[in-house]
């Protein structure tokens, strides 16, 4: 297996183009865990880390946040430019496995996997983000909702590369909240639930909802949010909307919880996320 | 399988030119080629902690670092803490709380508890817990391992 160093994102789609099953490498908390598991067996390497510009985040003139796609987790989870809701996304890094583990990790290797019990893609639904990707023909932008396409499948060709994750600005005053189940501090969630809200005198403005670890992608259903957007959040329209998306809801059986413990803890989760939210803004009122 | 090249390493203060193919883990460079054992192989995923080591002054899992990536960068195992025969503060306080059982946990975690107190010399023990979440102690020994950790700057308090 050789390994290639390329110095620009141009060379190294190049790479990719001319050795059939190579695989791009950042930080290696993904891809090398896979290959001692003799899961994958890629035919070359293509480090990004030569690559100028690719780790970083800055802060869009429109208030968007531009992550490259080489930022360590703990950089991301650390940052200060995100805002208001925005703040989700540093919130669910900050709960990616450990510390150690995060700084090795980047969001690009994290979401190209696209391990549905991974943390990065439910916050990045809910906070409507999109990924910017370089190609052999130049560059595409796809939104997040449509770049998963299968369990672990994502809609990358295997001769592209995620550049960059894009976070629109959210609603002043919006609050980002990242919630996961795990058996163990660090493990990958059972269910998690990224949650982007506004509350003006108590009810509830603005929400955006997404569901991880239910099915191949996060969950997002536009119905359930404004089923709650104009409320005050009561338990019954709580629950319903988690019935709502337990019943889009497509979770496996496997080590960690049944496809039942998942569908049954989903609502209870959403429940307990926005409840927290709330209790949080009184303590902040009072 | 590639032809193993010779790679340039810093490792513990020392320039060492090691055979790695480039496929080889950091961890199997140090432990095979370099005889470094105090990097422990347990799960070989990431998850355990026992072959962390620092690069670059923070801590990394060497199970899950290409060793030919880590060319040029200095590297830290548990063999570079001591001065000699001089151990460092937090390698006393592990030996005088009687925070090794087995022993296999300890390297690894001495690296994470080393970082840790260079950013914050007299952490909380939750900020411990926290900091050593990613390493497990299969004896289960983590309330000896925990008060350390946190004892281990005491000498030094102001």
């Amino acid at each position: 297996m050789d390994l290639f160093l390329p110095q620009t994102i141009e060379e190294a789609v190049g790479l990719l183009v001319q050795h059939e099953g190579a695989r791009c490498i950042s930080g290696g908390a993904t891809l090398v865990a896979m290959m001692n598991a003799g899961l994958v067996e890629p035919t070359a390497l293509v480090s990004l880390r030569q690559i100028p510009g690719l780790a970083g985040i800055a802060r869009e003139a429109d208030g968007s946040v531009r992550i490259g796609a080489m930022t360590r987790h703990v950089d991301t989870a650390t940052s200060a430019f995100f805002r208001d809701g925005q703040r989700v996304v540093p919130h669910a890094a900050g709960r990616i496995a450990n510390r150690v583990v995060r700084n090795m990790g980047t969001m690009g290797g994290s979401i190209s996997f696209a391990d549905p019990a991974a943390d990065y893609l439910a916050a990045l639904t809910a906070a409507g983000a999109t990924i910017d990707i370089a190609s052999p023909g130049g560059k595409r932008t796809l939104p997040v909702a449509g770049f998963v396409t299968d369990w672990y499948t994502t809609a990358l060709a295997s001769e592209e590369i995620v550049t960059s994750i894009v976070v629109p600005t959210m609603p002043a005053g919006s609050i980002g909240h990242y919630e996961k189940l795990a058996r163990v501090s660090g493990d990958f969630a059972i269910v998690s639930i990224a949650i982007i809200v506004k509350f003006e005198d108590g009810i509830c403005t603005f929400l955006r909802v997404a569901v991880g670890g239910c099915g191949p992608a996060p969950l997002r259903l536009r119905e359930a949010e404004i089923l709650l957007e104009g409320s005050r959040l009561s338990p019954s329209l709580v629950a319903e909307a988690g019935r709502m998306l337990v019943a889009i809801s497509d979770p496996v059986d496997d080590v960690r919880a049944s496809g039942e413990y998942r569908r049954t803890v989903l609502p209870r989760l959403l429940a307990k996320a926005l409840t927290q939210i709330q209790q949080a803004q009184h303590a902040e009122v009072a | 399988m590639s032809r193993p090249r010779l790679i340039d390493l810093s490792v513990n203060g020392t320039p060492r030119t090691v055979r790695a193919s480039s496929e080889q883990t950091l961890l199997e460079v140090l432990r095979d080629e370099l005889h470094l054992t105090g990097p422990k192989r347990g799960c070989n995923q990431g998850v355990c902690g026992a072959c962390t080591v620092l690069i670059d002054n923070q801590p990394v899992r060497s199970c899950l670092s290409l060793a030919v990536l880590t060319e040029n960068r200095p590297i830290t195992t548990v063999e570079g803490l001591a001065k000699g025969k001089s151990l460092t503060p937090l390698q006393q306080s592990i030996i005088d709380c009687g925070a090794v059982q087995c022993g296999f946990c300890t390297g690894g975690l001495l690296m994470v508890a080393h970082a840790l107190l260079a950013d914050n010399p007299h952490p909380t023990s939750d900020e411990v817990r926290s900091a050593l979440s990613g390493n497990l102690c299969r004896c289960s020994g983590y309330a000896k391992i925990v008060e350390a950790v946190c004892r281990a700057n005491e000498g030094s308090l102001p």
